[in-house]
């Protein structure tokens, strides 16, 4: 009766949890105007393949159908969305923000704690803008999303990808070396990074903070690409600190993640509790000219459970909430739909229970009321809950956030 | 026991490894301010007298792992362990001690080294299968690894396995056993490591740790 590595359950009470931050997710997604779409979790996989990089190929479940045709697991969601948008999407007018709320799989060797095989992203994908505004708003949209979830210090890392190809470029590496050092700056390895004798590869990949970190850059930086990024940069730290977020926003020019994925602007948000991001994304304008339409786009996700790991470790445990029982009706079919149509949430109890046994049940279960109705008779049980049981009934907030 | 608290902002929580690089990773540590003390005793952690980092006493193997986690923000750890664990930290700088070689060694007699071929069903005991199979694998070499924990020297001589893939600092142990050097896999030294969100969260008090380690500065 063993769950297979990297796949969990999710009992009721952790389950409201999770669901919660789906919701302010959706909310937020809705409050920036984009439209959730769904795609199916399993797709063929010469189509999927277009779009994952290497190393999303390779953590691919894969498998066969009867006619051996073969298939893989969603392990995200942007290349399904991508395909989406080029086939059935193709005529509507750009811009697309287009959101989703899903599962997605991925076969990690040793599945851990924020690498689980089966996981939820919530993101959104901005189609068509190739511009400095669709960075900021992908940006800026994460960061409220942190806040609007609870983590209202977490921390933003931006950078471009043309500037590390700026450098790259001026020490004339042959193609092989440069992918290694792109590599090895991606994972800050400095000690690898060190073995090239360039010592500016090095002072870059450790390179983190303000407008300062851009203005170090520009005098190594040679191609008017990536001096064109670091412009990009300093513009959108700008626009951050404007927005009040100057603190929570750093430069980190060896924020790569994905190599392959991404061609201009790109971030990650954490809080220094979890040894991993919470969120992130960037821009990938190769993505979708792969599927045979020209269109820019941006995008971010964040991955929920990872957001329930950052808030349990602050001490947001999740509670054992009781489900809410409004009232507990015996005996009549009538009064339970009228009581439900009156917008309660009704529990009938056995059809053969004494009135002490229904108080009882009541008081355990903390039901502030009981009706009865038993040989056309309807009668309404008086219920004498400990304060402490009494369960407020939680304010439904617009906005998603918890109660 | 105080619970360790990688989010204290100003705290560096440093995982160090107990047993042979320990005297040279504390020495080190010494050198770039942190007061870390001689002996650990049957203490797990301590909280330098100055507040300013504290210390978790571990297997050196599980090093990796408590960088990974964030358990620690950053370690000491010798570069074969990294090869065997497969955790996801950055290696900011190599300290240079705790040389060592990873190599396949066998007996004398077998004259491996001088370029006798392997037997066909090759047996090779390890402590560290990770390496040896990418070894075996990139030459194309069907093996049998077999996994020990200790004593692997002693595999070849007793009939075991044919040759060892084993950590050799001197160069003594083969030496005794009359077993010689086949071929090199790699060489290790002691490395710095650091967990890559933690780096950014503690941007400040890592870098300053990492520059005073190394002696010179870190940017140009």
């Amino acid at each position: 009766m063993r769950l297979p590595a990297g796949v969990r359950d999710w009992l009721p009470h952790e389950l409201v949890r999770k669901r919660e931050i789906e919701q302010t997710m959706r909310a937020l997604f809705g409050r920036w105007a984009y439209s959730e779409v769904a795609t199916p979790s399993f797709e063929r996989f010469d189509v999927l393949e277009i779009g994952l990089g290497r190393e999303l190929t390779k953590e691919s479940f894969r498998f066969a159908d009867r006619r051996a045709t073969a298939l893989a697991l969603r392990p995200e969601m942007t290349t399904p969305i991508a395909r989406l948008v080029s086939t059935r999407m193709r005529e509507d007018p750009l811009p697309l923000r287009l959101s989703y709320v899903a599962t997605a799989y991925r076969y990690y060797e040793q599945p851990q704690e924020g690498k689980m095989r089966e996981f939820t992203q919530a993101g959104v994908e901005l189609i068509g803008p190739g511009g400095l505004d669709a960075d900021a708003e992908a940006l800026f949209m994460a960061i409220e999303a942190m806040d609007e979830v609870g983590l209202r210090d977490a921390h933003f890392d931006i950078n471009d990808a043309a500037i590390v190809d700026g450098i790259l470029d001026g020490l004339e590496l042959d193609p092989e070396a440069m992918r290694a050092a792109k590599g090895f700056m991606a994972d800050r390895n400095i000690v690898a990074l060190r073995a090239f004798e360039r010592p500016e590869l090095v002072s870059f990949a450790m390179s983190r903070g303000g407008r300062d970190v851009t203005a170090r850059a520009r005098t190594i930086c040679r191609t008017s690409a990536s001096l064109a990024a670091l412009d990009r940069i300093d513009t959108l730290f700008e626009r951050a600190a404007k927005l009040g977020h100057g603190s929570r926003v750093s430069i980190d020019l060896a924020l790569l993640r994905d190599l392959e994925y991404y061609t201009g602007f790109l971030f990650e948000g954490y809080v220094p509790e979890v040894g991993f991001s919470l969120c992130g994304g960037g821009r990938y304008d190769s993505l979708l000219p792969r599927f045979g339409y020209d269109a820019a786009a941006v995008g971010w996700t964040a991955e929920i459970e990872r957001l329930l790991i950052a808030l349990e470790r602050r001490g947001k445990h999740v509670d054992r909430k009781r489900p809410r029982v409004d009232v507990l009706v015996m005996g009549s079919d009538v009064i339970a739909a009228r009581e439900r149509a009156a917008g309660n949430v009704v529990r009938f109890a056995g059809a053969t229970l004494t009135d002490e046994e229904l108080l009882a049940d009541a008081r355990a279960h903390g039901i502030p009321r009981v009706v009865v109705a038993t040989n056309g008779t309807l009668r309404e049980l008086h219920v004498e809950l400990h304060p402490s049981e009494r369960l407020p009934r939680p304010v439904v907030s617009r906005k998603g956030e918890g109660s | 026991m105080p619970i360790p608290s990688p989010a204290h902002a100003d705290r560096l929580v440093i995982a160090m490894p107990k047993g042979s690089l320990y005297p040279d990773a504390a020495e080190r540590l010494r050198k770039a301010g942190i007061d870390v003390p001689e002996d650990t005793g049957r203490k797990l952690t301590v909280v330098t007298p100055d507040g300013k980092a504290e210390l978790l006493f571990l297997r050196p193997t599980d090093v990796p792992a408590y960088v990974e986690f964030g358990a620690a923000d950053c370690g000491i750890v010798g570069k074969d362990v990294l090869w065997e664990s497969d955790r996801h930290v950055s290696e900011l700088a190599d300290l240079g001690f705790g040389y060592c070689r990873l190599v396949v060694a066998a007996r004398r007699i077998d004259r491996y080294h001088e370029g006798a071929p392997f037997p066909t069903f090759l047996r090779v005991a390890t402590k560290f299968t990770r390496s040896a199979e990418t070894y075996f694998s990139e030459r194309d070499l069907p093996v049998q690894l077999i996994p020990l924990h200790g004593s692997v020297e002693l595999s070849p001589l007793v009939g075991l396995a044919d040759a060892i893939v084993d950590l050799v600092a001197t160069g003594t142990t083969l030496r005794e056993h009359d077993m010689v050097v086949v071929d090199e896999i790699a060489e290790s030294t002691a490395r710095f490591v650091v967990n890559p969100v933690r780096f950014r969260a503690k941007y400040d008090a890592l870098m300053s740790l990492l520059e005073r380690l190394e002696g010179r500065p870190i940017t140009v």
